[in-house]
């Protein structure tokens, strides 16, 4: 998805873009010889005005060079769901409810002392503690944990086999560090003792740098010498002159026309991969008429040209969404087979005044008329600074428009908006759904009755307050399933609710926006090798900056 | 005296009333921190969920006491100067965020307006004096011309050309990444340097009102008999001009001169957005977009009060440079 950057500075983002489409062509970029094959630079966090120095890794402000720092026990990558270990070798479920960890052999922390099981179960009971520094929500579905040799063991309070995702993606910190820390909630960390391939060089508030762990167990791995993170500018427009000018080995921007404005500006370097990280979706009240009409929903979804929102959504760079629920291709193998054309859409207007006909609703003079002798009518809300989903609302409003529904947008600051979703007074808004590389957490975060919380009572989670007895039957049996076939059956009855009662009609596909230059290092993420999403703002850069090459 | 006494009485109200103001508007703003945060986390593509929202609503430490007990630590922290932590940066406190900002503000904004007024001014009196004549239409063509670009379109434009297609000027910042400010003189000369394009934004633009508030006046005054009896008397027409007309006409500037000083600390958000300069514009944007109430209260204090004292000491001023206001 994109930054957002205030309306008026996009506006003036576009004129420049368009002066910068005429003129970059023909130029050709020096190539930051500075920055010596050693450095690893990346786009670093907003500054906004300054960085501020805080690498606690359980802290909502940390800075992102914490990832390459602190390492948790695996990281699984969120395409997939494949895991990549680091402090742990791997794991088993003993039973559904008890998760061991194999804990890895000779790890030191940065200042020399060994990494042991003590570690790990100070981490998790420091997060019991303090429940602000429990961002995962571990402590709701843990009920014990205790770690002994070389293994640690997790005890849930009830099975949730897919919940280890979570619990391996906790930051492990030093219990010789951290166990003199009075408040850890407000602790800046300023000297990070960590297990991982860097540690902290130097800090200034425009650009911090961190340099290679001579400590680290994979040590051998680990290419750049140094990483350096300039800040971000606050603002769109120039951030995307200054990733343009190929400064950054690694940056993360959406950008229009990227062939043009940035891989032809050095194209034996610049490369781009969006891979969908996402789905964006039309969310309706299920708890309105007629949106709690199934055939209502159905009538919706048939009458979306799905091709054309994402193309004036997302440039076409991503495609149109399955109504799987699943992101594609990412987790094909989750994808039941028995499900037609994968779960894409095709628009078809008689198809869809079919179903509006089984929900009571009638084309009339050009207006779908409902039974109370009523035009269908229907405000979609979005954040207005969310440039992609205003513009796929707008093709969504015309398209409805055709098959009679009137439509108008709504599209206030985000506050209301979130007001308005998380209290359910919303008739429609645009959304996100899925994205974690699991199925299991995707559709429970999504689907779950236990969040369909009533009207006015706030929840983030299943907004649009789905409710059906046989999608939590479903979630239960895949949270108990260890087995891989057990997984898939519960995991495709998942899929066919979706597909068929359509508890949110699903648009396209939200981009990850990475842009690489492989004039230092190669082994970027890509559609050749997509090992993990190119977000520079997660723990997915452990995993790349553990895989990179030198170039020369 | 009486004149002087009832400005302070006027000066006291006001001021009560502005602080005030600046407890109740952010208060009033739809949203909450926490959604703040949320949305942060919603624009980079993650899902966010229930769990999120419980610990960030608890690190934060959003206040929950009613808004009476609130007002009175307001005003408690106003006296103090203690305005606790903001939530945008957590780990420093309000009064040190502000610190770091504030001098980039002050001489970037505060320089830049003074130029301008003494640029403008200057051209004003020039045109005014010659007026109807080429040098006139010039300066006042000029000054449409250069007056009705938007700071901000006219900031990217110079981005894009001198900074990105030249290579002129720094792209970004106050200074060089990686710099730590310090007052030694390779960190100055690379402050200036950085400084120049929006400096010149905000100088180009606001050149204008100065240029067109002292030509009118001038036009005014060179109308009045003293003028014309100057002139009769064969002085010197730069005597004239100076001397006689711009010194009167220069008054009402001199008002809107205080005013802009006392604005310099409010800085410019957006011409500071565009070069993503460290000051005070900029520190006021992310306040306003992160609910940041703690950081947004003492730059709306900040900023008022400057503006206020700014008045003051105009309205001060006047009766030295105005004799008739003393009555």
């Amino acid at each position: 998805m994109k930054r957002r950057t205030p309306m008026l500075l996009c506006a003036a983002a576009t004129t420049v873009a368009l002066f910068g489409t005429a003129a970059c062509s023909g130029s050709d970029v020096k190539s930051s010889s500075s920055a010596g094959s050693g450095t690893l630079t990346i786009q670093g966090d907003a500054g906004n005005p300054t960085l501020v120095e805080n690498f606690n890794p359980f802290a909502s402000t940390a800075l992102h060079g914490q990832f390459l720092m602190y390492e948790p026990l695996e990281i699984p990558s969120p395409i997939d769901g494949t895991y990549t270990p680091f402090l742990a070798t791997g794991y088993k479920f003993t039973n559904p409810t008890t998760l061991v960890y194999t804990l890895r052999p000779n790890v030191k922390w940065s200042d020399g002392q060994a990494f042991s099981a003590n570690d790990v179960t100070f981490t998790f009971n420091l997060l019991k503690k303090f429940p602000a520094l429990d961002t995962r929500g571990i402590w709701a579905q843990v009920a014990s944990v205790s770690g002994a040799g070389n293994t640690f063991t997790v005890t849930f309070k009830q099975p949730n086999v897919p919940f280890a995702a979570q619990v391996a993606q906790v930051p492990i910190v030093a219990e010789h560090a951290w166990s003199s820390v009075a408040d850890p909630v407000k602790y800046t960390d300023t000297k990070p003792v960590v297990t991982g391939p860097f540690t902290l060089d130097t800090f200034a508030p425009t650009q911090y740098k961190l340099k290679k762990n001579p400590n680290y167990w994979q040590a051998d791995k680990v290419t750049p010498s140094e990483v350096a993170f300039p800040a971000q500018a606050s603002n769109q427009a120039t951030n995307q002159l200054d990733v343009t000018s190929g400064k950054f080995d690694w940056a993360y921007t959406f950008i229009p026309d990227v062939k043009n404005t940035y891989v032809n500006r050095d194209s034996a370097h610049n490369t781009y991969w969006f891979p969908p990280g996402g789905t964006i979706g039309l969310f309706l009240n299920l708890t309105k008429a007629p949106y709690d009409n199934v055939s209502f929903r159905k009538g919706v979804s048939e009458s979306l040209n799905r091709t054309t929102i994402a193309q004036k959504a997302v440039n076409g760079y991503l495609d149109q969404a399955s109504m799987s629920g699943l992101i594609l291709p990412n987790l094909q193998k989750w994808l039941d087979p028995s499900i037609p054309n994968s779960g894409n859409i095709t628009q078809s207007a008689s198809q869809a005044q079919q179903d509006f006909a089984a929900a009571g609703y009638h084309l009339t003079g050009g207006k779908l008329i409902g039974s109370n002798g009523k035009q269908a009518t229907m405000t979609i809300v979005m954040p207005g600074n969310f440039s992609d989903w205003v513009a796929a609302a707008k093709e969504v409003a015309t398209e409805l428009g055709q098959v009679g529904i009137k439509v108008s947008l709504d599209e206030p600051q985000y506050a209301q908006y979130s007001t308005a979703t998380q209290g359910g007074t919303f008739d429609a808004a645009m959304g996100g759904f899925a994205g974690s590389g699991d199925p299991y957490t995707d559709f429970n975060n999504g689907l779950n009755s236990s969040f369909a919380a009533a009207v006015k009572t706030p929840t983030v989670n299943n907004f649009q307050r789905f409710k059906d007895p046989s999608v939590d039957q479903a979630l239960g049996a895949l949270a108990a399933a260890t087995d891989p076939s057990a997984q898939r059956n519960a995991t495709f009855a998942l899929e066919q609710v979706m597909y068929n009662q359509v508890p949110v009609v699903l648009l396209y596909y939200g981009g990850s926006w990475g842009l690489f230059r492989d004039n230092h290092f190669t082994g970027w993420p890509s559609a050749q090798n997509p090992y993990t999403l190119p977000t520079n703002y997660t723990n997915a850069m452990l995993v790349v900056a553990t895989r990179l090459q030198s170039a020369s | 005296m009486r004149y002087i006494l009832r400005k302070v009485a006027l000066f006291v109200i006001t001021l009560w009333a502005a602080i005030t103001l600046n407890f109740a508007l952010p208060r009033l703003m739809p949203g909450s921190p926490v959604d703040a945060a949320l949305a942060k986390i919603a624009s980079t593509g993650q899902a966010i969920t229930n769990t999120q929202r419980h610990a960030i609503e608890v690190q934060l430490g959003v206040p929950h006491s009613n808004v009476f007990s609130q007002y009175g630590q307001y005003w408690k922290n106003i006296f103090t100067l203690n305005f606790g932590r903001s939530y945008s940066f957590p780990t420093e406190t309000v009064t040190h965020t502000i610190g770091k900002a504030l001098p980039w503000t002050i001489v970037l904004v505060g320089s830049t307006t003074i130029i301008a007024f003494i640029v403008g001014t200057l051209l004003g009196v020039y045109a005014g004096w010659r007026r109807g004549k080429a040098g006139d239409s010039a300066v006042t063509i000029g000054a449409t011309f250069f007056g009705a670009f938007p700071p901000f379109w006219l900031g990217l434009l110079l981005l894009y050309l001198l900074a990105f297609r030249f290579g002129v000027f720094p792209l970004k910042g106050g200074y060089n990444e990686g710099a730590t400010p310090s007052l030694t003189w390779p960190f100055v000369r690379d402050a200036i340097v950085h400084s120049i394009l929006p400096a010149a934004t905000l100088a180009i633009t606001t050149l204008s009102g100065w240029v067109f508030g002292m030509r009118n006046n001038m036009i005014n005054t060179l109308g009045e008999d003293y003028v014309t009896f100057a002139e009769a008397n064969g002085l010197r027409s730069r005597t004239v001009a100076l001397l006689y007309a711009a010194r009167n006409a220069l008054l009402p500037n001199v008002t809107a001169f205080g005013l802009s000083l006392g604005a310099v600390v409010g800085g410019s958000v957006l011409v500071e957005g565009v070069f993503s300069y460290p000051g005070l514009g900029n520190l006021l944007y992310i306040a306003v977009s992160n609910h940041d109430f703690p950081l947004m209260q003492a730059l709306f204090l900040v900023i008022t009060v400057s503006m206020l004292v700014a008045i003051f000491i105009v309205d001060l001023l006047y009766v030295r440079l105005d004799p008739r206001v003393r009555r």
